[in-house]
Parts: structure tokens; C-alpha cells; sequence
């Protein structure tokens, strides 16, 4: 185990780096968390996914808009790339597998990356359709992977309205899936009415939507190691 | 006063005897397909089509304009995309890009506008339905259309995920392609123009200060947008969707006839921030209230928007074609009996 002062310098060299969006900071602390003896699983939560959440508030502060967040994106990946392959599989005590795509007649996946950024992130495994998905091809996705999680994203008013459809058929083959919608036109009202669980209305809700969930997740690991 | 004079005389500056309720973005119905016998997928392609169907709102619901097009990609069309219309989707899908321009950063500085754009793509076609719409209708109700603006048109073309990093990153090299995209977008406005159009809408959607910060959209997205209001001679409208409050100004500063804006403008303060004389059109969220709302909230809301102050009451963006006849019978006679009363 590396000293306290070591590890402290290392993930905020981490936190840092996607905050500033300097992908090779992000990449040189995943390398030395490695070296250092690091838990790959808090270098990515303490370091890269603390960064993020600070990204998160600095885009509602309206200090940081969305060409900076594609930028502290890319910094994370460059850490999360290094760091992933020494995770311990599925620690948290969670098993999650995620849809997720942007629908039919709609070829913006901004959002759409962003929310499958913090699912990679929280060790989901992610089945990622892309933009412009038919709709059958969601729900044959679900049926082949059994996934918990569908996550249905669009940006245009002109592509959302395929949503509902996808979702009762989901819903009619597989009633416990949980099915997220997202994307500037959508609704809390359109998302009770349409039968989805959760949605976020643009990319900054949709990551912090998507960070509260990893909170979570991290809230849990922190209960579950106090009591080891 | 008929529904022409109306919409021209407001764009002239002059006293208008009622608040219009028109549109500069798309607004055909499925109510109005249905009826000619069209699909959707169809209308894209064809002019007598395309005419017919934006020529049916106005004659089915009394909806002051005939705007074409429909969809959004005419313009990169013509300098060389791919579009998908999606020929046989059961519902409504509006074409989008299938294949870019541009693939890689590299490939940026070789954009270029090609000799006869005016005849690639669809823009003869286009030509061909504004002169169609305009004998058919073109009397009674202002003939609008639309082009994109210079940044929405580059997020075309290449990535929109690459086109905002950079936008950050090297934005002289994105400054140099808004400038290509903006005389391409001149070409095509100048084609709609000599065809006979009495306004022309510029989409910027993808500058949207939810998206990039008021600095960029100042020091980038208006240069260009000044150079195309400045070349349009036809009455222009700037659209901008998403939170535009901070950004109000500065669309001002490009220098339209109009500006437009959706639900999330605050129009009341908007108005108070550009004065009495700005031309201010919105702002209604055309899904949430005019497809999936009752007739009491097409009737609210038409009126919340007339008592902000908009100068005339139009759609947030396109109107979606399951709109509800009753709902537009709704709009129309709430804003005819409420308009004049400001």
C-alpha cells in the first residue's frame, strides 16, 4: 500500500487533470496510482469520478459549457483506460448492464456518451447502440442482454416521440427493466406518461444524473468496506 | 388587414392590428398529408409536394405562412452529405446526415463551396416549391424559409462532438470554416430569395448558450452570422433554441429583422432588456403544449406569450405534424381574439 501522502498526490493529480482537461496528467497519475500500489477501483472513484463531479458544478455554475466537459470526458477516458483492467470485478456488490442509444432519426450522442461515460465508470457493462437506433433494435438488445437498464436519448423534439414506443414494448416483454429517457425535449411529465423510470433533460443533468447515481454506488462501496 | 399585410407590416416596423401567429421554421400537419394523400418521407423530395403540404396549414387552420422546407438538411446536401429520409418508416422521421463531409480534423481546411452550388442537392427543387407555394398562397400569407446557421450547418458536416472541442481548442480553424459555411449558406438564402421568399429564418440551434459560453458564441458564432443577416435582403429572423437570455444582444447584434426564441427565453425580461421596438418572435413549446397539451393550455399559454410581449406568437421550433387540429384551431382563435389587446 502506498503512503498516505503519495496516494493523496496521485489522485488529485488525477482530479486534476480531468478538471483541467490535460489527458496526459489524467494518463502519467493512472500510470503512477498503478506503480504506487494504488486500488485501481479509488484511484478511478477518488481521483478521475471526484474531478468529474466538480466538472459537474462547474458547468452549473455556468463556468465550464459543454466543449470543456467533452474535453474533461476525454482526460477521464485517458486515465480510465489504464486503470480499468486492474479493477476488482464488481466489488460493490453490484452487477449492472446497461442499452443505451441515441433513438431513431436523431444522430446527436452527446448526452448519450456522457451518460454512458459514468456507467463505464461505474463498472457497467455497456451495450452502446450508438445514434440514429431503430427502435426494435433496443429491444432486441434488452431481450439478448437481459440488461437491467435502458437508456434512450435524443436531442431533437422531431426524434423523441419514437421513445414511447420503445418503452411499452420493453415494458410489455420485460417489466422489470428500468428504462431512463434523456435528451433536451423530454420531461419529467413525458416520463411518468410514457412509462420510463428516471429521465435528464440535457447533457449537464444527464451527468448529474448519472454522477448522483455513481455517488451512490461509491456511498455503498464506502458502507461495505467500513464493515470489512 | 389580411394575414400578409399583417406578417410584412410587422417585419416593416409598421402598427399591426392584431399580434400574428406564424412561423419560420417547418409547420406541416399530418392532418394536412393525410388529407393530400402524401407521406412524409416523400414531401422532402418532391416540390409540388413540399408546397402543397406547407400551403395546407395555412388553408386547413388559417395559420398565417407557407414555409419551406421541411427538413433540416438541405444545405449540407448540397455541399456533398449523404442524407437518409428514411423511405420507409411507419411514423414521422425527419431526414438526418448519414454520411459527413468532413471525417477528420485534417479535412477541415478543404472545405470549399462548389461552383454551382445553387444546382446541387435539392436547392433547385427548393426553388421549384417556393414558387409553387407562392402562386398557391402566396397572397394571402407571407412565404418563408429557412436556412441553417453557419455553426449548426458545420455540426453537419462534421462531428458535432469534434466541431465543439476544437471550437475550444484551435477556434481560428473553426472561425475559418463558419466563414466557408456562412457563404455557402449565402449562396442558398440568395437562390430562396430570387425564387420569392418574403422571409428567411436562420437556425443557429447548435450555438445554444446551453451549450457553449456567451464569450465563444460572441467571439465565434456571430461573426458569420452577421456576414449572412448582412447579405440577406429579404426580412431575416435569427433563431437561437436552448436558455438565450444571456445572448439576446448579441443576436441582436447580428443584425436581423427579427429574432426568435423558444420556452426557455424569459421573454418578459427579454423585451424589457431590447426595448419596445425589437422584434421579438416565440415562444412556445410547440410538443409539450401544442401536441401533447389540452386546448386550455394552447389557450394559456398563447396568451402568456402575448402578455410577455412577443411580437408575434410562434413555435419554439418546428411544429410537430401530430399536432392536434383542435389544438391549432385553439392557437389560431385565441390569439386572433387575444392579439390586439395588448
Amino acid at each position: 500500500m502506498a503512503d498516505e501522502a503519495r496516494k493523496k498526490e496521485i489522485l488529485e493529480k488525477l482530479r486534476n487533470g480531468v478538471i483541467q482537461y490535460d489527458e496526459d496528467a489524467c494518463r502519467e497519475g493512472a500510470n503512477e496510482a498503478l506503480e504506487a500500489g494504488l486500488d485501481a477501483n479509488e484511484a478511478i472513484f477518488d481521483g478521475l469520478v471526484s474531478g468529474m463531479e466538480e466538472v459537474g458544478r462547474l458547468f452549473e455554475a455556468q463556468e465550464y459549457f459543454v466543449p470543456e466537459i467533452l474535453m474533461c470526458a476525454d482526460a477521464l477516458y485517458a486515465g480510465l483506460d489504464i486503470l480499468k483492467p486492474h479493477c476488482r470485478q464488481m466489488d460493490m456488490g453490484i452487477k449492472g448492464s446497461v442499452v443505451i442509444g441515441t433513438v431513431e432519426g436523431d444522430v446527436h450522442d452527446i448526452g448519450k456518451n456522457l451518460v454512458k461515460m459514468m456507467f463505464d465508470v461505474a463498472g457497467f457493462t455497456v451495450y452502446d447502440l450508438g445514434r440514429d437506433v431503430p427502435l426494435e433494435k433496443f429491444v432486441e438488445e434488452q431481450l439478448k442482454t437481459d440488461s437491467e437498464l435502458v437508456c434512450l436519448s435524443a436531442m431533437m423534439t422531431t426524434s423523441m416521440v419514437g421513445m414511447p414506443k420503445i418503452i411499452e414494448k420493453i415494458k410489455e416483454k420485460n417489466p422489470d427493466c428500468m428504462i431512463m429517457i434523456g435528451g433536451a425535449p423530454t420531461s419529467k411529465e413525458l416520463a411518468d406518461r410514457w412509462g420510463a423510470d428516471g429521465y435528464a433533460e440535457d447533457a449537464s443533468n444527464a451527468l448529474k444524473e448519472a454522477i448522483k447515481m455513481v455517488a451512490f454506488l461509491k456511498k455503498l462501496r464506502d458502507e461495505k468496506l467500513k464493515k470489512q | 388587414m389580411n394575414s400578409r399585410e399583417r406578417v410584412l407590416k410587422l417585419f416593416r416596423g409598421g402598427e399591426v392590428d392584431r399580434v400574428p401567429c406564424f412561423s419560420g421554421m417547418g409547420n406541416v400537419t399530418e392532418t394536412g398529408i393525410n388529407k393530400l394523400g402524401y407521406r412524409f418521407a416523400n414531401i422532402h423530395l418532391d416540390a409540388k409536394q413540399m408546397a402543397d403540404t406547407a400551403a395546407s396549414t395555412y388553408k386547413l387552420f388559417g395559420y398565417e405562412c407557407g414555409v419551406v422546407p421541411v427538413d433540416l438538411c438541405v444545405e449540407a446536401e448540397a455541399l456533398g452529405c449523404v442524407i437518409n429520409v428514411y423511405p420507409n418508416a411507419e411514423g414521422i422521421l425527419y431526414p438526418t446526415i448519414k454520411e459527413k463531409l468532413v471525417h477528420n480534423e485534417g479535412e477541415m481546411d478543404g472545405v470549399s463551396i462548389p461552383d454551382n452550388l445553387a444546382d446541387k442537392g435539392r436547392i433547385p427543387l427548393m426553388r421549384e416549391a417556393i414558387r409553387l407555394i407562392k402562386e398557391d398562397i402566396g397572397n394571402q400569407v407571407a412565404i418563408g424559409s429557412y436556412v441553417l446557421g453557419p455553426f449548426t450547418l458545420a455540426g453537419q458536416i462534421m462531428e458535432l462532438n469534434d466541431l465543439l472541442k476544437l471550437s475550444f481548442k484551435k477556434a481560428d480553424k473553426v472561425a475559418k470554416l463558419l466563414d466557408v459555411m456562412a457563404d455557402a449558406i449565402i449562396v442558398v438564402a440568395r437562390e430562396y430569395e430570387k425564387a420569392g421568399v418574403d422571409y428567411i429564418t436562420v437556425r443557429e440551434m447548435g450555438a445554444t448558450s446551453d451549450v457553449l459560453s456567451p464569450r465563444v458564441f460572441k467571439s465565434l458564432i456571430l461573426p458569420p452570422l452577421q456576414k449572412v443577416h448582412k447579405a440577406i435582403s429579404a426580412y431575416s429572423v435569427l433563431h437561437i433554441c436552448g436558455k438565450t437570455n444571456d445572448i439576446v444582444t448579441f443576436m441582436m447584434e447580428a443584425n436581423p429583422t427579427a429574432i426568435s426564441v423558444e420556452q426557455k427565453n424569459n421573454v418578459a425580461e427579454t423585451r424589457k432588456k431590447l426595448g419596445r421596438d425589437a422584434l421579438i418572435f416565440g415562444n412556445f413549446d410547440p410538443y409539450n403544449v401544442l401536441v401533447s397539451g389540452d386546448e386550455e393550455l394552447v389557450r394559456t399559454t398563447m396568451r402568456k406569450c402575448i402578455d410577455d410581449g412577443v411580437s408575434a406568437v410562434w413555435p419554439g421550433c418546428d411544429i410537430w405534424p401530430t399536432v392536434p387540429p383542435k389544438n391549432m384551431a385553439a392557437m389560431m382563435d385565441e390569439v386572433t381574439k387575444y392579439g390586439g389587446k395588448r
